[in-house]
């Protein structure tokens, strides 16, 4: 079965990119335009991995990833945040929320790929 | 990625990136009048951040080298490091506009810069580096992905790593680590170490107590298997030890770790890193560098608690959740409803002559039903005409400098909602009232101050709701209409019999007659030709009105008048000899008999007296030229147009009925007093009328009469 990534980003040609790469490496997709968004489509489906932008409107990624700890189900589904170099304290607050996978933006699809597969189970 | 896949991509992002700049641009001005607002800066800093992240995915080099540029200076902005001056705001408007070139381009498909844009580029930037403090190099440091030392032939590697206890916490699972590094070469021997692991009273399944000593052959150099761990590096232990090292690292290793040191070295033995005689040697050679504090134990002091709090402002008002939809397609649905609305009134109609009860019923509830699709389907394309307004505070701030004026733009009722063709469409005209009222209505500075008035003059863009439109107001507090030019003017140019004292509106009106200027001297900002006929051309065609009131040397108001929505209308249906017409319901205000023994009497003068007022009107079948003969008994629609009562006289009143306005064909375009056709529920065609250019006409002959 295919796995799913939830693909979080204000963004919304970030969100048909990655669309578009994970597509095409086989993953299913759910987008989501925010982090209040993200946790609405949280709805009881496996999701295997979720890629999250940091800086978004009505919820920001590091208020998303606390929510994420406690919602039953999704506790323990790994995250890859999409940082810029120009925030490194931002990258600190995402740890100390219990993101461990980054991404610096802007990225090439295959680094994208690359740091899913690191995280994605066989 | 495909070609049409990555156009599509190309699309959204040119869009989404003029979204955002329209937003950055909407930021700074309102910045420039309270620079302390940290949502606005958030705001901005956001858009410029986007922008670059997306431009940097896409590839989209030029902008992404920019815009980062942009990002850098405001997020020290945002961070409190340097103060939001005017001079950074000002230089910001034009990165703005630069960004904007940029992603132009790139949509374009150049790639290289033309010459001036290059030259602007580099000074933009020069000029934002200005801004950082000194000492600030590009923080480019660690991004450093390059392959430091190239890895010579395969060799056979050893990876040690103990993964922290929070690892499976944060959603990593060591397999699919172990996963990964089997695809950068091929894995010889692993071994799990699992001594952390507690007995099962005190295990806690949520915790990983697992290490693994592993062998790998493979190519990549010693940075490319450090980052397979990169996510997991910082709480685990991990030591990767090149190929033909000797035994020393080997034995650091063991004193480093927690494990038992004896069966650690029992599985580097058996997994073939080094052999038992090496490692016994070196084990009682050196007793004890002195060893660190074990790794694993620093690496599981997590950072600060899990909730601290951090909100970067709250959302921001206007961050509504939003659907983007092709306009045609919206287009589609919206000339799909209009069908049906004619097909449910020819039910209807129908129904009625039938005089069926059952079928009338359900055709009642169909009608509602139909009417409140209509209605969703017409909010589908409502929008605030904020945006169309917050252009101007640009276009104000630049043209105001231009012309060395102070002047503000003040905006009210932006919240206002109408059709989106017609927001497009009001825009030049609103453009071009607006520069009028910046060049000729406000006066320079010193003129003001001798007027005894602010020195800084004020536009204000208004629009409010009122019956079944919408009103739209441009003031400014200039100097107002000379109506002395204005009647100069209109002698010079025939419009007006020499010494005939117009009204104020009819004197007022006149500037939105062909060739009329009454500006000394064309400017290079108003002047351009376009007139305001042409203005009043534009309005029309949206089946709206425009009138102007001026207060002298207090400034002026131009008034427009707009249906809410150009497909479907609300009409009342008259009849004259056998043919119908529709009049907007909107200005319909009453209707009213005109009786016989009335008619002679007011025909000679041409109005009637409504109760106490007199109220001209225009006899329908005489100005369609419609000869039949009149029935005994004729009505009076009273219209209300441009707040002056006007009655139509026709022959039947025939009732309310919602219309599909059909335009007429360019034959037609010249007929006064027709601004469209509508098919009924029979099959026939009415005629609906431009009750604003049907009054005027008649005014307008009337004037030549008298």
């Amino acid at each position: 079965m295919a796995k799913t990534i939830m693909v979080v980003d204000d963004s919304a040609s970030i969100r048909q990119v990655m669309g578009l790469t994970l597509k095409k490496s086989g993953y299913d997709v759910i987008e989501a335009t925010d982090g209040r968004d993200a946790l609405s489509k949280l709805t009881g489906q496996k999701i295997n991995l979720i890629v999250c932008d940091l800086n978004m409107p009505n919820m920001d990624g590091i208020t998303f990833l606390k929510s994420l700890k406690s919602t039953d189900g999704y506790r323990f589904t790994p995250v890859v945040m999409l940082t810029t170099e120009s925030q490194e304290s931002k990258k600190q607050e995402g740890k100390a929320a219990g993101a461990r996978a980054w991404v610096v933006k802007p990225f090439k699809p295959e680094q994208m790929l690359d740091a899913v597969s690191k995280l994605m189970m066989p | 990625m495909l070609d049409k896949d990555l156009e599509g991509v190309k699309k959204t992002f040119v869009q989404e990136s003029h979204e955002l700049l329209e937003a950055m641009e909407e930021a700074l001005l309102a910045l420039e009048k309270d620079p302390g607002d940290a949502d606005t800066v958030n705001a901005l800093f956001r858009a410029a951040h986007t922008i670059k992240g997306s431009s940097g995915v896409l590839g989209a080099e030029k902008a992404e080298k920019f815009t980062h540029a942009v990002e850098n200076v405001l997020m020290r902005i945002r961070d409190g490091e340097i103060p939001l001056t005017d001079a950074i705001i000002g230089v910001m408007l034009e990165c703005r506009d630069h960004m904007l070139s940029l992603v132009d381009l790139f949509d374009e498909g150049k790639d290289e810069l033309p010459g001036s844009l290059a030259a602007r580029d580099s000074l933009l930037t020069e000029r934002l580096n200005a801004f950082l403090p000194a000492s600030k190099p590009g923080g480019e440091a660690n991004g450093g992905n390059g392959e430091a030392g190239a890895a010579a032939a395969a060799g056979e590697w050893h990876v040690s790593v103990r993964f922290g206890r929070d690892v499976l916490r944060h959603g990593m699972d060591p397999a699919s680590f172990i996963n990964y590094l089997s695809r950068l070469g091929e894995i010889t021997s692993l071994t799990a170490v699992h001594d952390a692991m507690p007995s099962f009273e005190e295990m806690d399944p949520e915790s990983c107590y697992l290490g693994f000593e592993i062998r790998l052959r493979t190519k990549v150099n010693q940075k490319t298997i450090e980052d397979a761990f990169e996510f997991v590096r910082e709480e685990s232990a991990l030591a990767v030890i090149p190929p033909g090292s000797g035994v020393g690292p080997y034995a650091e290793l063991i004193k480093a770790l927690p494990d038992d040191p004896e069966k650690l070295g029992e599985i580097l033995v058996s997994c073939g890193a080094v052999s038992r005689k090496e490692l016994e040697q070196a084990m009682s050679a050196r007793p004890g560098l002195p060893c660190e504090a074990p790794p694993e134990k620093a690496a599981f002091e997590r950072g600060a608690s899990g909730d601290a709090s951090n909100k970067p402002g709250k959302a921001r008002a206007r961050e509504s959740r939003t659907m983007r939809i092709d306009a045609d397609k919206l287009d589609a649905l919206i000339n799909l409803v209009g069908e049906l609305v004619s097909a449910g009134a020819n039910i209807d109609e129908h129904s009625r002559r039938l005089r069926d009860g059952w079928l009338l019923e359900s055709s009642s509830i169909m009608s509602r039903l139909v009417e409140e699709i209509r209605e969703s389907a017409m909010r589908l394309r409502m929008a605030p005409i904020g945006e169309a307004f917050n252009r101007f505070h640009r276009v104000v701030r630049d043209i105001s400098r231009a012309l060395g004026k102070d002047i503000g733009l003040s905006i009210s009722g932006g919240e206002t909602e109408l059709d989106k063709t017609v927001i497009e469409k009001i825009n030049d005209p609103l453009m071009h009232l607006v520069r009028n009222a910046i060049d000729h209505g406000i006066e320079m500075p010193e003129a003001r101050a001798a007027a005894g008035k602010a020195a800084k003059g004020t536009v204000r863009l208004n629009a409010f709701h009122d019956a079944a439109g919408i009103t739209i107001e441009i003031t400014d507090d200039g100097r107002g209409l000379d109506r002395k030019k204005i009647l100069e003017k209109a002698a010079r140019l025939g419009l007006l019999n020499p010494g005939r004292n117009p009204s104020e509106s009819e004197l007022l009106g006149l500037i939105f007659e062909p060739g009329f200027s009454t500006a000394d001297e064309i400017t290079k900002l108003s002047g351009r030709g376009v007139g305001m006929d042409v203005v009043k051309k534009n309005v029309e065609e949206l089946r709206g009105t425009i009138a102007v009131e001026s207060r002298e040397g207090a400034g002026a108001t131009v008034r427009i008048r707009l249906p809410l929505t150009l497909a479907i209308i609300d009409g009342f249906m008259v009849g004259i000899n056998s043919s119908h017409y529709i009049i907007p319901l909107d200005m319909v205000v009453e209707c009213v008999e005109l009786g016989e023994a009335d008619r002679r009497a007011s025909d000679r003068r041409r109005y009637v007296n409504l109760r106490g007022a007199t109220l001209p009107y225009v006899r329908l079948r005489d100005f369609f030229n419609d000869h039949g003969n009149r029935p005994p008994f004729e009505n009076i629609v009273v219209v209300d147009c441009g707040g002056q009562k006007t009655g139509l006289v026709v022959d039947e009143l025939l009732g309310e009925v919602q219309t599909v306005i059909k335009p007429l064909g360019r034959v037609y375009s010249n007929v006064r007093g027709i601004s469209g056709a509508t098919i009924m529920g029979t099959g026939k065609v009415a005629l609906i009328l431009d009750v604003a250019g049907l009054v005027q006409s008649v005014e307008r002959a009337g004037a030549l009469t008298a």
